[in-house]
């Protein structure tokens, strides 16, 4: 850590409070600090704006920060939930693209939501992965899933459950 | 880099004084919702009488108790949640729930012990006044509940749906059970069960729509 947490969450306090100067100094470490936590787990590219989301959250969020508790478990949460928004939204984009337009341009956003992607479900056993490709991802029917991959329909349902808990979980430690 | 700085010379020059979100408040919201609940159940439908007389039974007590036990710990969580945070869940609120559980339990011991069964538990008009007057009671608390929780910043709209279904369930069935005619454990067990459960997947279902931002 570049620097200690208990004077950022200090220089929040005075942000709340309408303190221009310590909400710069806050913004500019957080910044950093966010760069740094996005830095694994997004391609680089993808940083500035999510370092500019994430901003924008802890602006728009600022009210809920307690002083009495400690920073950084405040903005990392701030950022694990824009990152998993920007995974999300980056696996709906890709629902609505051409192919040509993911050809046209190898590093894509949402391509590279999916490569993140693909790095959690590398966790999961291969009966999870498929299924939760097929139902949640191609969006075919539990019945549909079933006949492609043989498993039950009862079956398809448990394993797409048990990996999207999975799933979470991973994100959760992320 | 730039553009960075650049963005935080808007978002400073937007710097406003906030009032910070205390979940004290959403919990005393939710306390004044549950408080006119019970008086429009008392107006409308009327207490019981034992209650009416501060003189009420032994099981009511008991019941109204795990109740309020299950929605103010439940409530403390979802109010929790509002803030985020890493590593701080809450978890308390699974005692009250396991406390409730003591009642399906106990029904289901004097069930195989040959108890006959209470003759309100097959009753329609007791059971639809039941579900009505818990449920829709639970329904005018987790909408105050969600409303509050929508001025904060919840990171797990799931947990927090399922927790605001839970209180709302817990506070909105005590609300009926100061006008529930039964006194059978077998009858709470069942249909209050099933009022709680039905307001938790509310819960569930309608927040994280509500809570995304």
């Amino acid at each position: 850590m570049m620097f200690g947490d208990r004077p950022l969450g200090e220089l929040m306090a005075r942000a709340q409070a309408g303190d221009a100067h310590a909400y710069r100094t806050l913004l500019e470490q957080s910044g950093r600090w966010l760069r740094r936590y996005f830095g694994g787990r997004i391609a680089p590219h993808l940083i500035d704006d999510l370092v500019q989301d994430t901003l924008a959250s802890v602006h728009a969020k600022r009210a809920t920060f307690d002083p009495a508790r400690p920073y950084l478990p405040w903005l990392a949460a701030i950022a694990r939930y824009r990152w998993v928004d920007q995974l999300r939204r980056g696996y709906r984009a890709d629902e609505t693209l051409l192919r040509d337009d993911l050809a046209a341009d190898p590093i894509d956003a949402a391509e590279t939501a999916r490569i993140s992607l693909d790095a959690l479900l590398a966790y999961l056993p291969d009966r999870q992965v498929m299924v939760i490709r097929l139902v949640k991802i191609d969006g075919l029917s539990v019945a549909e899933a079933s006949a492609r991959t043989g498993q039950s329909e009862a079956l398809v349902k448990v394993n797409v459950h048990r990996g999207l808990k999975r799933l979470a979980a991973l994100v959760e430690k992320a | 880099m730039m553009n960075e700085d650049f963005r935080i010379d808007g978002l400073v020059a937007d710097l406003r004084p906030v009032r910070r979100l205390r979940p004290a408040r959403g919990f005393a919201l939710v306390t004044a919702a549950t408080l006119g609940v019970v008086a429009v159940v008392a107006v409308a439908a009327g207490l019981r009488p034992d209650v009416a007389a501060l003189a009420p039974d032994p099981l009511v007590v008991l019941r109204s108790a795990a109740l309020v036990l299950l929605g103010v710990a439940t409530l403390h969580a979802a109010t929790a949640a509002a803030r985020p945070s890493i590593g701080e869940h809450r978890h308390g609120w699974r005692w009250a729930l396991a406390a409730i559980g003591l009642f399906p339990l106990t029904a289901a011991i004097l069930t195989l012990a040959g108890a006959p069964t209470p003759h309100e538990m097959l009753s329609a008009p007791m059971i639809a006044s039941c579900l009505v007057i818990s449920l829709s009671s639970a329904a005018a608390i987790l909408a105050v509940l969600l409303a509050w929780l929508r001025s904060g910043a919840v990171t797990d709209p799931h947990r927090a749906g399922w927790l605001s279904g839970l209180a709302a369930g817990g506070l909105g069935s005590f609300a009926y059970s100061l006008h529930c005619p039964s006194t059978s454990i077998e009858y709470f067990a069942v249909w209050y069960g099933l009022a709680i459960a039905i307001s938790a997947g509310l819960g569930r279902l309608v927040a994280p729509p509500l809570l995304r931002w």
